[in-house]
């Protein structure tokens, strides 16, 4: 089965980089969390926001483990390295090959979003994070890896990938329910940005977390996500004219 | 037996290759020549599934080819003018993905692997890093990547660029060797003594169009098979004779340096393709 070489792959860099890779997950979100959350104590909506927070950057922490562990690594395999050249040749089943990027993809976000819930373990919140909140993370992942599939196809120079980061990626990270609640957003801007994936993501995971009650809406959304991008894979991979 | 019909690329205005017809017979060693921009690599890319044809076909025993025919691309091995490897990957790593990648199981590429390895004297190297080998050893690898899986079809795009004149006898060999098992092997090629050693057939390229087909030896006999060079002030001037004596003959009424010898490729190459580019 094609999906499982890619995942063996993927595998194959995960156990080389292992410490790299631990250790880039894990700068960024306990930054976030000393910083937004033990540093600067507040209440938000009569809750600390240290509990508020942890969710959304778990969800953020999902999303950049996916993104990145995909976009920038197919780019360089496509234009640098020229090694997708060789899956394309190959009769492993393009749909194969990509739905192995999304699975690997979406693992290592998993892993990163689950590294950061180990070390805020022992701040001692009240959140709760279960099977749901793990598959709502796996479904993050697969949305962004699918997403990071699609922007290292289409890329035409290595700087595309890291531009795209800046422009949607890192915007995304502050503004979808991560570090504050859209609420109070103005209306048109809270409708546009609520329908984004990780806005459905914090808020999905900071009710698991709250031990409230939540709906299947976001992982329907989060469904049409991946539905869409994969789709756009598929049609690159399968009509561009020229790889 | 590989097939192109009217095979057409164009990128944007620029038509790469216009209306290519070839017939490549199973266990035939087929070379593309061709000056830079003749579209050799670009026909390659289509019998690879990279570029799909604007018009045209490739049939491979009289199968259409695609990207979703997998049973079709399970014959084929392609080894690209560029080092298509990941570069952090060992070369063990290397040659498991490739076999994982045609379905093969896991004991039949270790084997194999080692086989190839040892054959192309790679095997003391097998945990080194794709990015610490020297040019020619990674074109080894690729070679010992391509064989891996047993292909029926083998597609050369520039095999021995930037090997040293040893590792290139030495694949040379191995492609003799190969090919003299049944393999159909299309070789692109800038080198013609490569060509005339290894090919039945060779195909001359221009502008994206095949000029003539024929074996090297039947082409190298109607240009003529003895050369008479002549050192000229504006260059070397050759001309080819059918007999040697008629050779002997020009030798003797020329003035200046002149030299008799047996007339290669490269000759007729330029000769035929020469023109053209005179003439651009």
């Amino acid at each position: 089965m094609g999906i499982l070489t890619v995942l063996w792959e993927k595998w194959v860099e995960f156990r080389r980089d292992f410490y790299k890779i631990t250790l880039a997950a894990m700068i960024a979100p306990l930054m976030y969390i000393l910083v937004f959350g033990l540093g600067v104590q507040t209440i938000s909506h009569g809750q600390s926001y240290l509990d508020f927070l942890i969710p959304g950057v778990v969800a953020l922490t999902t999303m950049n483990g996916s993104f990145n562990a995909i976009a920038q690594n197919l780019n360089v395999q496509r234009l640098y390295e020229k090694a997708f050249d060789q899956v394309m040749i190959s009769p492993t089943p393009l749909w194969q090959f990509i739905a192995g990027q999304i699975i690997g993809g979406s693992l290592r976000g998993v892993y990163a979003g689950s590294v950061i819930i180990l070390l805020v373990l022992p701040i001692g919140t009240n959140l709760r994070f279960n099977g749901w909140s793990f598959l709502i993370m796996f479904l993050n992942g697969a949305v962004f890896s699918t997403i990071g599939v699609v922007v290292s196809f289409y890329a035409k120079n290595h700087a595309d990938v890291p531009r795209f980061s800046n422009y949607v990626i890192m915007p995304m990270a502050y503004l979808c329910n991560t570090f504050f609640s859209t609420e109070n957003m103005p209306e048109p801007l809270h409708q546009i940005i609520s329908l984004l994936p990780l806005s459905q993501t914090s808020g999905m995971m900071r009710k698991i977390a709250g031990g409230e009650t939540w709906s299947f809406r976001g992982i329907v959304i989060l469904l049409v996500y991946l539905v869409i991008f994969a789709g756009a894979a598929s049609w690159f991979l399968y009509r561009k004219k020229n790889i | 037996m590989i097939e192109l019909k009217n095979l057409t690329k164009t990128f944007d205005r620029f038509t790469a290759v216009d209306h290519l017809n070839l017939r490549i017979e199973t266990g035939e060693f087929f070379g593309l020549l061709g000056p830079n921009g003749a579209g050799k690599t670009t026909t390659i890319g289509m019998l690879s599934t990279l570029l799909l044809p604007s018009e045209g076909e490739v049939l491979i025993d009289g199968e259409r080819l695609t990207r979703q025919n997998h049973r079709l691309k399970r014959k084929l091995s392609v080894i690209t003018q560029e080092y298509s490897m990941r570069q952090d990957m060992t070369m063990d790593e290397i040659m498991e993905y490739q076999g994982k990648l045609y379905f093969m199981p896991l004991k039949t590429i270790r084997a194999r692997s080692e086989e190839l390895l040892e054959f192309c004297g790679l095997i003391d190297y097998r945990k080194r890093t794709v990015r610490k080998l020297s040019g020619g050893m990674k074109r080894k690898l690729m070679v010992c990547r391509a064989l891996l899986t047993e292909p029926e079809i083998l597609l050369l795009d520039e095999p021995t660029a930037g090997m040293d004149a040893l590792a290139r006898r030495q694949m040379w060999n191995l492609l003799k060797k190969l090919n003299g098992k049944n393999l159909t092997i299309l070789l692109t090629t800038h080198y013609m003594e490569e060509a005339e050693s290894l090919c039945d057939r060779v195909g001359l390229m221009y502008d994206g169009r095949l000029e003539e087909t024929d074996s090297p030896r039947h082409m190298i006999e109607e240009s003529g098979r003895y050369a008479v060079d002549l050192q000229t002030e504006e260059g070397l001037q050759s001309r080819y004779f059918h007999k040697k004596e008629d050779a002997i003959e020009s030798l003797s009424s020329l003035n200046g340096e002149t030299t008799l010898r047996s007339t290669t490729l490269e000759d007729v190459f330029l000769e035929k393709i020469g023109k053209h580019l005179e003439s651009r």
